[in-house]
């Protein structure tokens, strides 16, 4: 077998990235590592009781709304008529469903895992927001990528963390904020993204260091490495994705066909 | 030559006569059939024989006199016996008389014709005739005709064996018949017993037919609709005395059905049927003389209450058992607390039934004893009822807990489908992914968490009272 020399090509579908364009892609990875960090640092405080549930649920509310606004506002209800088609009313009964459900389950929630040790719902729930982070869908067309699962895992973990808090009312106002938090957030940050980019820019920026301030609270050393983390993701690895880029070597061309020259015969005796 | 003289065993006893059989002249022997006994008019005998020769085309005659006397010999008795060859005509005449109790017989031959009257050599062979009739050995076989002198001697044998089976009709008549003629031979012997299953048979037909319209009549309210609605069928189906009964009733009708077996299978079958119900009952007869002796009802009633309370005190350790920390397992606390108080009160109800109970539980046991007539089966049935009954709160125990870790497996199994964004379609019979609504998610998930995190304790509950109920 050989190949036919004319018609060998290289890097057909290899794309030119621009540093810029990268950078602002790699904005969705930072967004969601920083709502991670934004969830767990709240948790930190509802169980050591310098955050109060009831502010936390203002505050959440609060910012449901205005986001709830915003959300239309960026597209001027373009997209609530034409795309999903669902009606204010619709959502209405959605958050009544989530209210009423988290709440009547709260008490559950509470005695959960109460004989489990603390080590294991720990890891548990470090390993399924890991997983929530592995399958989030960043916009990359890739098999593994599944909101569904992602979603699943992030709720899963919030009910394992939330089990842990001291109070009913704790859980329940835990598991509210992990749902505004990694499933209306989300949503609002693609429109964004696609409406507005400065000022998805902006809100990822400010976001991030939101995030950096609540950690660097809890710990400071926490703080510095998650700044790196989110540094390196952001400007190390664009830089690597172009550098290496340059290396790309991948060869496109028709295979010739075999062809049997010499005389089997002899194979054949 | 040697004279032979075939006699039945089964005349040996009969009273004085004349010997009917045949003359097979070619091997100078005699075979005895029946005796027929006085008074006879000599007319009527030989008329008689002629008609039998016709049907049987055997030559049968009278061969002699047999006299069986229980006083002293009497001379004219004697005499008129020798008188008797004189009017059947028979060369030669055997004459065997028997004396009492002695076993010494006296047996002579009388040669009219003869102008030798040298002395005879006679042997006397007993047989069976019953046994000679129904043996196979009689159709004279092919191979008779050979020259082989073993096969004369056998063709010798055989022509005895056919007489015997081919005057079957002469065994028809007997001394109990109202003809004319007295006959002595294999069936006049144990008559008594044969009138009693002749008249077993002639009653049983008319008690067929009562058992069977009784049977038809209780299977009809059996089968009546009132019984078939649902509690009630259910309950029939659970109870081990109902299907007993049931198998019962189809047994008697089997047997108790006026049409004749087919076969020889289910004759065998109908009969086997038929003892094991005797043994059945016989047993159950003698289970329930043994029961009904000696108060052995109270003692059996006394002793049920302490064990049920035994037995309710050892679940409830159990109980306290798993309602702590059982085995050091993480089980859920508040769960643990609710599935135990409701089997514990579940309990605590059965052990104040049970109670309330007691004062009527010797009576029960008395009224339910008798059903041991109906057989030792039906009994064993009722009392493994009566133990199923006792030991229900098991049962139902082993049924939550069963139930409830179904319903939880099965909600797991598909809250984990949901959990990974696929479903299970039913149409295709295979697992499609689906996109959910974000409330379906959340609902899902939340639930399925709390699923997972119940479910070593309801797997506890459900394994300790499986086992509790397979392995008491």
């Amino acid at each position: 077998a050989g190949t036919g020399s004319g018609e060998l090509r290289k890097n057909v579908h290899a794309r030119r990235y621009r540093y810029r364009a990268v950078v602002f892609q790699s904005g969705a990875v930072v967004q969601q590592l920083c709502s991670v960090c934004v969830f767990v640092v709240t948790w930190w405080y509802m169980d050591a009781g310098m955050l109060s549930p009831q502010g936390l649920f203002g505050a959440a509310l609060v910012t449901s709304l205005l986001g709830y606004v915003l959300f239309d506002a960026v597209d001027g209800g373009a997209g609530r008529r034409e795309k999903s088609g669902r009606t204010r009313w619709a959502d209405l009964k959605s958050t009544l469903v989530f209210a009423a459900f988290t709440y009547g389950f709260s008490p559950v929630l509470k005695t959960l895992t109460e004989s489990i040790s603390t080590d294991t719902i720990y890891a548990m729930s470090a390993l399924m927001l890991l997983g929530h982070l592995i399958f989030f869908d960043y916009g990359a067309n890739a098999a593994i990528v599944s909101s569904t699962l992602s979603l699943n895992m992030a709720i899963f973990a919030s009910v394992c963390l939330a089990s842990r808090l001291p109070r009913s009312l704790h859980a329940f106002v835990m598991v509210t904020f992990a749902m505004q938090i990694f499933a209306l957030w989300p949503m609002l940050q693609k429109k964004l993204k696609a409406r507005t980019p400065r000022c998805y820019v902006g809100v990822t920026v400010l976001f991030a260091l939101a995030a950096l301030g609540g950690l660097a609270t809890v710990s400071s050393v926490g703080a510095v490495l998650f700044a790196s983390l989110l540094l390196a993701i952001s400007c190390l690895c664009p830089y690597c994705l172009i550098r290496l880029q340059l290396l790309k070597d991948n060869i496109h061309g028709p295979w010739d066909e075999a062809e049997i020259k010499e005389d089997l015969s002899r194979f054949l005796m | 030559m040697v004279l032979k003289v075939f006699f039945p065993s089964c005349c040996s006893s009969a009273e004085s006569g004349i010997l009917i059989g045949r003359w097979i002249s070619e091997q100078n022997s005699a075979v005895i059939l029946a005796v027929v006994h006085f008074p006879f008019i000599p007319v009527q005998v030989k008329q008689y024989l002629s008609e039998v020769q016709r049907v049987t085309k055997v030559s049968v005659s009278v061969l002699g006199s047999w006299s069986n006397s229980k006083q002293e010999k009497e001379e004219s008795l004697s005499e008129f016996l020798e008188d008797l060859g004189t009017i059947f005509s028979h060369e030669p005449w055997i004459q065997i008389s028997k004396e009492g109790d002695s076993k010494f017989w006296s047996c002579s031959t009388l040669q009219k014709h003869s102008n030798n009257p040298k002395e005879e050599e006679i042997i006397l062979v007993y047989y069976d005739q019953r046994k000679v009739m129904l043996s196979h050995l009689h159709p004279p076989l092919a191979t008779a005709t050979s020259t082989d002198h073993n096969a004369d001697d056998a063709s010798k044998l055989s022509a005895v064996f056919d007489t015997v089976a081919k005057s079957k009709i002469l065994f028809m008549t007997d001394r109990y018949d109202d003809g004319p003629i007295k006959l002595t031979h294999w069936q006049s012997d144990g008559v008594e017993a044969s009138i009693i299953v002749e008249l077993m048979k002639q009653a049983s037909v008319p008690a067929c037919m009562l058992l069977t319209f009784l049977l038809s009549l209780i299977s009809g309210i059996c089968r009546s609709r009132v019984l078939k609605f649902w509690p009630l069928s259910f309950l029939w189906s659970k109870l081990s005395t109902c299907e007993q009964l049931g198998h019962r009733l189809q047994h008697l009708q089997v047997i108790s059905s006026n049409k004749k077996a087919q076969n020889q299978t289910q004759l065998m079958r109908k009969a086997n049927i038929f003892v094991s119900l005797l043994i059945d009952v016989a047993l159950g007869i003698l289970l329930m003389s043994w029961l009904y002796r000696k108060n052995r009802i109270g003692h059996l009633a006394d002793t049920l209450i302490p064990v049920a309370d035994h037995v309710a005190e050892e679940l409830q350790d159990l109980l306290q058992w798993l309602m702590g920390a059982p085995a050091g397992l993480k089980m859920n606390r508040a769960l643990d607390q609710v599935l135990g108080r409701f089997f514990l009160y579940h309990i605590h109800l059965w052990i104040s039934y049970i109670h309330l109970m007691s004062p009527f539980i010797e009576m029960i046991l008395w009224y339910v004893g008798l059903s041991a007539c109906l057989g030792l089966t039906v009994a064993l049935c009722i009392l493994s009822d009566i133990i199923a009954l006792l030991t229900f709160h098991i049962y139902c125990f082993y049924v939550y807990g069963a139930r409830l870790y179904c319903l939880k497996i099965y909600g797991l199994s598909s809250l984990w489908r949901l959990f990974r964004g696929k479903k299970w379609n039913v149409l295709r019979q295979r697992v499609d992914s689906c996109s959910y609504d974000l409330d379906q998610l959340f609902i899902g998930t939340l639930l399925f968490t709390i699923l997972l995190f119940l479910l070593p304790t309801t797997a506890l509950y459900y394994l300790v009272f499986t086992l509790v109920r397979f392995n008491p």
